[in-house]
Order: C-alpha cells, then sequence, then structure tokens
C-alpha cells in the first residue's frame, strides 16, 4: 500500500519533470555543458607558459633559447632582450616568467663575475606556474650534470606578488567575484520566478510602471547586498589569510556594486524566461558552471584553448578575477583595477535589454 | 477622457495561445459607471479578455480603445486609470496589509497618506499590522480588493473577486464595487456566482471562446427561455 503510494507521487513528479521544457533541457545541458568543458577545454597539464629572456648579448642566450623554444610547455616572448628586460616584463605581466643570464666568465671576458642566473616568476597563479617552474629548474640541472660543468652560474629563484607561493592568496581575491556571482544570479533568477509562482507577478505588471522601472526597483536590493556579500569575503580574505592588498583596493570595492548588478540583471534575464523557480535556478547553474571553469577560478585562463578562452573573456567574472589579483596581489593602480570594470559595464545593459526582451515577448 | 468618450470600446478582439484560439469576437462597448457581470463556463475566455483590456495580453486579432487608448498598444501610463484584481490572491504574503497598501499608494503616488486613508475607509484598521500570509481568506480578498481602487481607478477589472468568500464578505465586496460605479468608474466583474451576475446591470455570458452581450440579464433570459440565469447559463454550455 504505502509502495503503491509512493509510486504514484513519484509518477506525478516525474511527469511534472518532464512537462516542463526548461527543467528537462536544463537537467541535460549542464551534463554536456560538464562533459565539453572538462573534456575539451580544461587541460591545465597542456598550459604553454610565457618565457621572457634577457642576457648581455643574444651569442649568450643562445643555448637556452634554443631549448626554450624546442619545449612545447613554453612560449617564448619576443626576442632576447638587454638585462634587466625579462624582469620587467614579468612585472607588467607581459610574460609569466622571466629569465636574467648574467655575463659569463671565459677566455673572452675573464674579468666577468660570477653571479647567479635569475628565474623570475609571476607567482600571483601559482598553478600556472608553479609546474613551469619546476621545469624550468630540473632542465637546468639536467643540463649541468650532463655538461659536467659544475662552476657555472648558479640560478637564483624570485618569486613577485606571491613569494611563498600560496595558493589561498591565489584563489581568495577570486572568491570574492565567485560568491557574489553565485549569489546574485541567484537571487536574480528567483526575481520574477518567485513572483509569477506566487501570483504578484500579475498585478505588478497592471500597475503603471515602466518594465525597467520594475526591474531596477527590483534589483538595487540586490546589488547592495551582494556588495557587502563581496566586500565581507574580501575583507575576510585581507584579515584572516593575510591577502596582501598591494594594489587599489578601493578600486576593486568600487567595482563590486557593478558587478553585483551585472550578474543579477543576468539571473532576471534567467528569471524572465523561466516559468518556474526550479526552472530558473537550473539556468543560472548553467551560466555560473561555464563562468567557474572558463573564468580562470578553478584552472589558469591561459590553460583554456583559444575557442574557450573568447567565451571566458565573454564572463564578467573573468574579468574581476583579474581586478582582484591587480588589486591585492600584483600593485595595480586604481585605474587598472577599473579598467577591469568595463567590460562588467558593457554585460550590464546587455542583460537588461535581454530581459526588456524576453518580457515584451511574453506580453 | 470626455464624457462623451465610452471606458471601453473594442471590437473583434481575439487571443490564442500556440494553436488554441482561447476567445474570440469580443465587441464591447462599456460606458462610465457601468457594470458589467463576466458568465460563463471555465475556459470560456473571461480573465483573457480581463487581461486583454488591462493590457497584461496583447489581443492577437481586433482593435479598439481603452480608456481611450489603442487596446493593441497600450501605455504604460494608461494603467494610471486601471484598477485590475487577479485571480490568485497577489499580494505580498511577507509584508504587511499596510506595507502592501503603502507600497500600491506609492505607485499611484497616493503615499502613505492615501494608505491610511483606505485603512480606514474599508474597515482593515484592525488587520493592518498583520502578515498577509496571516490572513483568512477573506481578509485577504479585501485587501486586495482595495489595493486596486485605492487610486480611484476609471475601470475596474475584478477577476472572480468573491470566489471563496463568506456571505458578509460578499456583500460588502458589492457594496465597495457599487460605489466604484457611482463615481463613474466602469466595472466588470467576472463571476461564477450567477445570483450576484443577476445583480449587475449587464451581463457578458462566454461560451466556447465566443461572447453574447454585454446584454441585460432579462434580455439574456428571454432569449433562453430560462428562468433564472444559472438554469439559462447551464443550458447555453450544453448542461
Amino acid at each position: 500500500m504505502t509502495w503503491r503510494i509512493v509510486l504514484a507521487i513519484a509518477r506525478v513528479e516525474w511527469l511534472r519533470l518532464i512537462r516542463s521544457r526548461m527543467t528537462f533541457t536544463l537537467l541535460l545541458l549542464v551534463p554536456a555543458l560538464q562533459v565539453v568543458l572538462f573534456g575539451l577545454a580544461i587541460r591545465p597539464e597542456a598550459a604553454r607558459v610565457s618565457v621572457a629572456v634577457a642576457a648581455p648579448t643574444p651569442e649568450s642566450a643562445a643555448s637556452v633559447v634554443g631549448r626554450l623554444d624546442a619545449d612545447g610547455r613554453f612560449r617564448r616572448i619576443g626576442a632576447v632582450g638587454a638585462p634587466g628586460s625579462a624582469a620587467n616584463a614579468v612585472r607588467q605581466g607581459v610574460a609569466q616568467i622571466g629569465l636574467e643570464i648574467p655575463a659569463m666568465r671565459s677566455f673572452a671576458n675573464p674579468g666577468a663575475p660570477i653571479v647567479a642566473a635569475r628565474l623570475i616568476i609571476d607567482a600571483s597563479r601559482p598553478t600556472l606556474t608553479s609546474a613551469a617552474e619546476a621545469r624550468l629548474l630540473a632542465r637546468y640541472w639536467q643540463d649541468k650534470a650532463e655538461s659536467l660543468d659544475a662552476g657555472g652560474p648558479e640560478i637564483r629563484i624570485e618569486r613577485l606578488f606571491n613569494p611563498d607561493a600560496r595558493a589561498d592568496w591565489s584563489f581568495l581575491p577570486a572568491l570574492v567575484g565567485v560568491t557574489t556571482m553565485i549569489g546574485m544570479i541567484m537571487l536574480g533568477s528567483l526575481a520574477v520566478s518567485r513572483e509569477r509562482e506566487g501570483g504578484t507577478w500579475e498585478t505588478l505588471q497592471s500597475l503603471p510602471l515602466r518594465p525597467v522601472v520594475v526591474m531596477i526597483g527590483k534589483l538595487l536590493p540586490g546589488t547592495v547586498l551582494g556588495s557587502a556579500q563581496g566586500i565581507l569575503v574580501l575583507i575576510i580574505a585581507l584579515t584572516a589569510f593575510a591577502v596582501p592588498a598591494t594594489g587599489s583596493i578601493t578600486a576593486l570595492i568600487a567595482l563590486t556594486p557593478l558587478f553585483a548588478a551585472a550578474h543579477l540583471s543576468i539571473g532576471y534575464a534567467i528569471s524572465c524566461a523561466a516559468r518556474t523557480q526550479l526552472a530558473a535556478l537550473q539556468g543560472g547553474v548553467a551560466f555560473y558552471l561555464p563562468a567557474m571553469l572558463l573564468s580562470g577560478f578553478l584552472y589558469p585562463f591561459e590553460t583554456l584553448p583559444r575557442w574557450a578562452q573568447i567565451i571566458g573573456n565573454a564572463f564578467p567574472l573573468s574579468h574581476f578575477i583579474r581586478a582582484a589579483h591587480g588589486a591585492t596581489l600584483r600593485g595595480d593602480s586604481a585605474l587598472s583595477v577599473l579598467a577591469h570594470g568595463l567590460p562588467m559595464a558593457a554585460a550590464l545593459p546587455v542583460a537588461v535589454a535581454l530581459a526588456l526582451a524576453i518580457q515584451r515577448r511574453s506580453r | 477622457m470626455s464624457t462623451a468618450e465610452p471606458t471601453i470600446d473594442v471590437a473583434g478582439l481575439a487571443r490564442g495561445f500556440g494553436d488554441r484560439l482561447v476567445v474570440h469576437g469580443v465587441n464591447l462597448r462599456i460606458e462610465a459607471g457601468q457594470i458589467v457581470g463576466l458568465v460563463g463556463a471555465n475556459g470560456g475566455g473571461k480573465t483573457t479578455t480581463l487581461r486583454m483590456l488591462a493590457g497584461l495580453l496583447r489581443p492577437t486579432e481586433g482593435g479598439g480603445t481603452v480608456l481611450g487608448q489603442d487596446v493593441m498598444r497600450p501605455e504604460t501610463a494608461a494603467r494610471q486609470r486601471i484598477g485590475y484584481m487577479a485571480q490568485s490572491l497577489a499580494l505580498y504574503s511577507e509584508l504587511t496589509v499596510a506595507e502592501n497598501l503603502k507600497f500600491r499608494a506609492g505607485v499611484w503616488c497616493g503615499g502613505e497618506r492615501g494608505a491610511a486613508m483606505a485603512i480606514e475607509r474599508y474597515g482593515l484598521a484592525d488587520v493592518a499590522g498583520a502578515r498577509v500570509s496571516e490572513l483568512s481568506g477573506g481578509w485577504a480578498r479585501r485587501a486586495q480588493f482595495v489595493a486596486s481602487v485605492l487610486h480611484a481607478p476609471d475601470l475596474l477589472l475584478l477577476d472572480e473577486p468573491t470566489a471563496g468568500l463568506d456571505v458578509r464578505t460578499r456583500r460588502d465586496l458589492w457594496k465597495w464595487i457599487g460605489e466604484q460605479a457611482s463615481r463613474g468608474c466602469a466595472v466588470l466583474v467576472s463571476t461564477h456566482d450567477l445570483h450576484e451576475a443577476e445583480q449587475c446591470p449587464l451581463i457578458l455570458h462566454f461560451r466556447n471562446g465566443q461572447v453574447e452581450g454585454p446584454l441585460p440579464p432579462r434580455q439574456f433570459l428571454a432569449r433562453t427561455g430560462s428562468p433564472s440565469l444559472a438554469a439559462a447559463v447551464l443550458a447555453e454550455s450544453g448542461g
């Protein structure tokens, strides 16, 4: 008897699920997305790390350059530069690793001092550079052993931005964006669907209110909440985990409401398209899952194939993560941090226009 | 609006969803102060018609004006003069009655004062501080009605306002509907209570998506040869 009732309930639930077109589509779409993203895009082992090389003369770096070019894991940036240029390239974010080769003591240059070669590493994202660092060092010691040259220059490692290569210092600033994004997408995707199911949406539409006014009114409190949420995570990262604040934290805080509003608007557009709250929440997951995978949060952006990077750049999260790393680890100026807000500012009107178009179509 | 201009003047309105035509051939000319009862079986098109007149649904065919506005392209500002009460309970359940009314009054530019006056006038003082989720169905419907007339609309569209209510609440609602009409507001009320509908000066009869009327109930009874509206509607719907 009990089982008959359980089966009856299960049957009704099954019919409800498969007859909700959006729910059913998303149930298939989300796993399909995961398969595509994990299968094709997420290949962290295939990262090609950019390397800048500097030496007193191109000839003195010839053998190093030859080995780097032959190694598929490295992408050499430009020609061999003057001493100091490789370190600058890393500081400016042009290269992830810089190799400063010193002048060698030889018969032709007997007066050159024996100084160490410098390996300068952008450690703001250790997941990207730690494997490359280990590989370079292994090659160095292997070459040294093979050439039986125990007297050559030593190698000195300098990690910029994150000297201890702490993974949490890289992860936590990005988490500010991720938590805000998820919270805002969920809140936005319930904004209309909850009212629609509750019966208040129709009445709201019957009032002399322009849809854009309703939308702004509904999104304002969420923007405040989302900003507060993001700033709270940032404060915890800075205080409890000692994440450095070497750049303009004020600029990052100023970006947070824009970032929150952009995701609320995207959630609102999903909400306008969804018939039920369940479908809206699933739509939200279908948005933020690829955003997390393709933004550089879970895997370094540079490890993604070109097509995935293009998609990844369409997500505001990718730009917020760059702004957050810039403001905390890399010492970026306010202008540099705020510049990452341009794609977010562009996403906002697109999402608003999309939401309003969906609303118009449903009349 | 000039006095000569009808509140509603539409012809041939039709609306379908997908391949299904829900209602068609809606021809209406309603003057200020008239009360029209919308009767007919479920699925006959009453709600769809009310929603088209409220500007919530765009008709797929037909044309005309509602409060002087093109029914096919209603402007947002025109809703300033329309009061709409949906079939389902459409107040924010997490908010109190007073907060709901304050919001509506704010939309209509009446502000807090408008809400307070309405609470007093419609006898909602005892429940003003209660959350809507805590109210009985009757009190919630009263509050919903008040929310739809706060701005003294020129057209009031009520979708089954008395469904499931006790006798006293029904009596109060019909009294208030009469008050709205007497100040010149045109009122369209859909109802399944045919005794109530018989009290309306005019009725619109919906049957299988087609509309008959508006005409006085007596005229409808004469045409159908039925002793009461209930018997007439039952006979017309194939019962």
